[in-house]
C-alpha cells in the first residue's frame, strides 16, 4: 500500500526525521441531500496555526505532483482561503483533491534524493542517493548501495553519503525495517542555510504481505487516483475474511466485450496476451488461484458476467496443480444460473487437472439441460489456442492476423 | 557422473523433511511425494512432536528429527506466512542443503533476511511462493504435479524453470505431448525476492548431463529474466535456452499494478516486457510468443 505523504512524514517523525511544521485539511463534502456540488467546509473554520510563507500541497498518490499543480505557494496569508478553495476544486492526474498538507516553507540551499528498497540484482535491501528535486529518475545520477539487512546501516553503506546526511539515513532506515515497508523515499530531503536537514516529501510503499504485524493501521485507498469501478471493489471483497485461495482480489475492469475467467497467477497473464495479440477485447482481467471454494468462483462470476454487451466468456487455465477443477467449474455454473438474463453468448472453458473429467462430463449435461452454449475443451487443446476459438465464436469468423510480438 | 546422480536438485538420494507437517498442505503434500516415490523421513512442528502423519513421525525441533534422521538432505516448508521466517533461520542454521518454500506472502524483509543467511551457510533456498522440484519418474519435492504428476510429466532431457507454478505444469504438458522429457522442472516463485533465480539454477542445468536444453517462464517485473540473458551473453551458460515471458497486455495498465505474483509488478521501463524480450534475444535466447511454440524452438 502507498502511503499519502502526510502520513508517510508522520512515520518519519516518529522516527525523528526533521519534518516541516504542517497542518492536515480535510475536503468535507455536504451531506448528500443537498446537492450535487460541495464545498470545503473546514476551510470556512480554518485556522492555520503557522505564521508567515506556507506551501499547499495536494495529497495524491500520483507522481509527478508538482508538474500537475498539486503544489502551491502562498506567501501572502490573506491568499490561504482562496487557494486552499482553489486546490480542493482541482485533479491531479486524476486523482481528485480530498486532503492538503498546509506546511511551513523552508529555504533551501540543497536537494537531495535518499531512498531504501528492495533490489532484485542484490536480493536484498538498497539505499539509493543522488541529486534531489523533481524528475530525478529521468536524470539517472542517482546510484544504488548494497545494504546487508543482517547488520543494518553501518559505516560501509554510510561513507557513501555527505556526513549531513549520516544521520537521516539511519532513521530512514528504521522507518523502513520498522514499518515493513518496500519503499522509504525522501525527495527532496533539503539542506537550509543553517546546515539543518529537512525531509520535504515522503513516499512510503508499505508491504501488504506485513499487514499482520505492522503496529499502525492506515485506510485502505484507491489505486493511483482512478476510482475502482464497482465490479472491482466487489470483486476484491470476495477474499476478505477467506484465505482458501484467491479469487478476484486482483480484478482489473477493462474496455471490451469478452469477459475472461482466468486461473493462476501466472496462466491467467498468459491468456490475456494471447486473446489480445488475436484481436480479442477483453472486458476485465482477473484471476483465480490456489484451491478457492465454490463459493468464491459463484460470486466472482457473477461480478465479471454482470458487464452488459458481452459477446462471449472464456474461463481458462492450465494444467492445475492442485485446484479442484470440479469445485471450481460447478461454482462457475452456479454464478452462471443466477444470471438475468441469462448468458446466451458463446462460453469457452479450457482447463486441466484434478477431476477435470468429472467436471467436464457434467458441464456437458448442464449445458445441454440448460442451455449454456458451451464449448468445453481439455488440457489436449492449448490453452492459448482456445483465445482463436474464443474470439472466432464472439466476433464472428474473419481472418485473424497475429501480430509480431514485442510491439 | 553416475546416473544416480543426473538431474538437478531433486534424485534418487533426495530425503526429505517436512517442516508444518500436520497443517494442511504439509500432510497433503507429503502423501504426495511419498505416492512419486520420494523418501519423506521426518516432519516438524511445533509441540506436535510424537504424533505421526502418512506413518512420518514428527519432531518438535529440525535437531531432534535430524538426531533421528541425519540422512535428511531437503526441507520442505509449508508454515503460515508469520512462522515462514522461523522455518528458514531453523532449517539454515541446520545446515539443510536444499529448502524449498510454498509458503506465500511471506513479508519481503523475512524473505531478505532468509536469503542473506542461507548465502552465509551456504545452502539454497528454492521460493518463496514455490510450486515445488519435480525430476520425473525419480521424485519432487512440494505440490507440483499435485496428486498424480504421471502423465503432464515425464522423464527426458529439457530443464524448466518457472516463475509460475500453474505454467510449471502447463510447460512441461506442452513437452511431454510433443514427445519431449524433462529432466528437471523448478518452480522458483513469482515473489519479487526469490532464493533462486533463473541464473542460479541455470549453473546447475549446465552441469547436469542429462540436460540437453532450458525453458525459462518468465514474467514482468524485476531482473531475473536480464540476469539469465547476461549469464549467457558472458559464456557461462552453453546449452539452449527457450523463453516465454508473459505480461504484454499489462504495459498499458497503471504504474505500480500487481498483477497475479507479488514480483509481476509494473515499474517504468525496468522490468518491462520488452527489457526482458530485448536482453533475451540479445543473449540468442529463442522467444516463444505462445506456450506451443516452446516444443518447436527447442528442436
Amino acid at each position: 500500500m502507498q502511503l499519502f505523504e502526510f502520513e508517510g512524514k508522520e512515520l518519519f517523525k516518529i522516527c525523528g526525521i526533521n519534518v516541516p511544521k504542517s497542518q492536515l485539511i480535510t475536503f468535507e463534502k455536504l451531506d448528500s441531500s443537498s446537492s450535487a456540488t460541495s464545498t470545503p467546509l473546514s476551510t470556512g473554520s480554518l485556522r492555520v496555526r503557522m505564521t508567515g510563507e506556507v506551501v499547499l500541497k495536494a495529497q495524491v498518490l500520483s507522481g509527478k505532483r508538482a508538474d500537475a499543480g498539486g503544489i502551491v505557494k502562498v506567501t501572502k496569508i490573506n491568499d490561504l482561503r482562496f487557494k486552499i478553495k482553489e486546490l480542493f476544486q482541482r485533479t491531479i492526474n486524476g486523482e481528485k483533491v480530498e486532503k492538503i498538507l498546509v506546511e511551513e516553507m523552508v529555504d533551501i540551499v540543497r536537494e537531495y534524493y535518499l531512498s531504501f528498497s528492495y533490489s532484485t540484482e542484490t536480493r536484498g535491501p538498497v539505499l539509493t542517493f543522488g541529486a534531489g528535486g523533481t524528475g530525478v529518475e529521468s536524470k539517472g545520477k542517482s546510484k544504488s548501495f548494497e545494504v546487508n539487512i543482517l547488520i543494518g546501516v553501518d559505516k560501509e553503506v554510510l561513507k557513501h553519503l555527505p556526513g549531513e546526511l549520516v544521520d537521516t539515513a539511519k532513521k530512514l532506515w528504521e522507518v523502513f525495517i520498522k514499518y515493513d515497508c518496500e519503499l522509504a523515499e525522501i525527495n527532496p530531503l533539503s539542506l537550509d542555510k543553517n546546515g539543518k536537514v529537512w525531509a520535504l516529501d515522503a513516499k512510503v510503499i508499505l508491504d501488504d504481505d506485513a499487514d499482520f504485524r505492522r503496529e499502525v493501521k492506515f485506510e485502505e485507498r484507491n489505486l493511483f487516483g482512478r476510482p475502482p469501478a464497482k465490479a472491482e471493489i466487489e470483486a476484491r471483497k470476495i477474499d476478505e475474511g477467506d484465505h482458501r485461495g484467491t479469487s478476484g482480489s486482483v480484478y482489473w475492469d477493462l474496455p471490451g466485450d469478452i469477459a475472461v475467467m482466468a486461473a493462476g497467477g501466472g496462466g491467467s497473464v498468459v491468456n490475456m496476451d494471447a486473446l489480445i495479440a488475436l484481436g480479442g477485447k477483453p472486458a476485465n482481467y482477473t484471476e483465480h488461484s490456489g484451491n478457492p471454494p465454490r463459493e468464491k468462483l459463484k460470486k466472482l462470476t457473477k461480478i465479471v458476467l454482470s458487464k452488459p454487451n458481452l459477446k462471449g466468456c472464456w474461463f481458462v487455465g492450465g494444467t492445475a496443480n492442485f485446484t479442484d477443477i470440479y469445485e471450481t467449474l460447478m461454482g462457475f455454473v452456479e454464478g452462471l444460473r443466477e444470471l438475468k438474463p441469462r448468458p446466451a453468448y458463446p462460453i469457452v472453458i479450457r482447463r486441466g487437472g484434478p477431476r477435470d473429467k468429472e467436471a467436464f462430463e457434467e458441464l456437458k449435461r448442464i449445458g445441454k439441460e440448460e442451455g449454456f452454449d458451451f464449448h468445453i475443451y481439455g488440457k489436449e487443446t492449448p490453452m492459448t489456442s482456445t483465445a482463436k476459438i474464443m474470439v472466432e465464436l464472439a466476433y464472428g469468423k474473419k481472418q485473424i492476423v497475429i501480430p509480431s510480438e514485442g510491439k | 557422473m553416475t546416473k544416480e546422480t543426473m538431474a538437478i536438485l531433486v534424485n534418487e538420494k533426495t530425503k526429505v523433511l517436512v517442516q508444518g507437517i500436520t497443517g494442511k498442505e504439509g500432510s497433503k503434500v507429503t502423501l504426495q511425494m511419498q505416492n512419486y516415490g520420494t523418501k519423506v523421513l521426518a516432519g516438524v512442528t511445533p509441540k506436535k512432536g510424537g504424533q505421526e502423519v502418512h506413518a512420518v513421525p514428527v519432531y518438535n525441533s529440525i535437531n531432534e528429527a535430524l538426531d533421528n534422521h541425519p540422512g535428511i538432505n531437503t526441507s520442505f516448508i509449508a508454515v503460515p506466512n508469520f512462522a515462514a521466517f522461523g522455518a528458514m533461520e531453523e532449517a539454515i542454521q541446520a545446515k539443510i542443503p536444499l529448502i524449498n518454500v510454498l509458503t506465500e506472502h511471506i513479508p519481503i524483509a523475512d524473505t531478505a533476511k532468509a536469503i542473506a543467511l542461507a548465502r552465509k551457510a551456504g545452502v539454497r533456498i528454492v521460493g518463496p511462493s514455490s510450486i515445488g522440484i519435480i525430476s520425473p519418474t525419480v521424485g519432487k519435492v512440494g505440490s507440483i504435479g499435485g496428486d498424480d504428476p504421471r502423465g503432464v510429466f515425464n522423464k527426458g532431457n529439457i530443464g524448466v524453470i518457472s516463475k509460475s507454478g500453474g505454467m510449471a505444469s502447463e510447460v512441461s504438458w506442452i513437452l511431454t505431448k510433443n514427445g519431449m522429457g524433462q529432466s528437471t522442472v523448478v518452480g522458483i516463485g513469482g515473489d519479487v525476492l526469490v532464493g533462486s533465480t533463473f541464473a542460479d539454477l541455470m549453473v546447475d542445468f549446465e552441469k547436469d548431463e542429462q540436460t540437453k536444453a532450458v525453458v525459462l517462464f518468465g514474467e514482468i517485473g524485476g531482473t531475473y529474466e536480464e540476469e539469465a540473458a547476461d549469464m549467457i551473453k558472458h559464456g557461462k551458460f552453453s546449452k539452449k535456452v527457450v523463453a516465454f515471458i508473459s505480461g504484454l497486455f499489462a504495459q498499458n495498465l497503471p504504474q505500480g499494478t500487481k498483477l497475479g505474483h507479488a514480483g509481476a509488478i509494473i515499474y517504468g521501463k525496468k522490468g518491462s516486457y520488452k527489457s526482458k524480450i530485448e536482453s533475451l534475444k540479445s543473449a540468442g535466447v529463442k522467444i516463444a510468443k505462445t506456450p506451443d511454440e516452446i516444443p518447436d524452438l527447442l528442436k
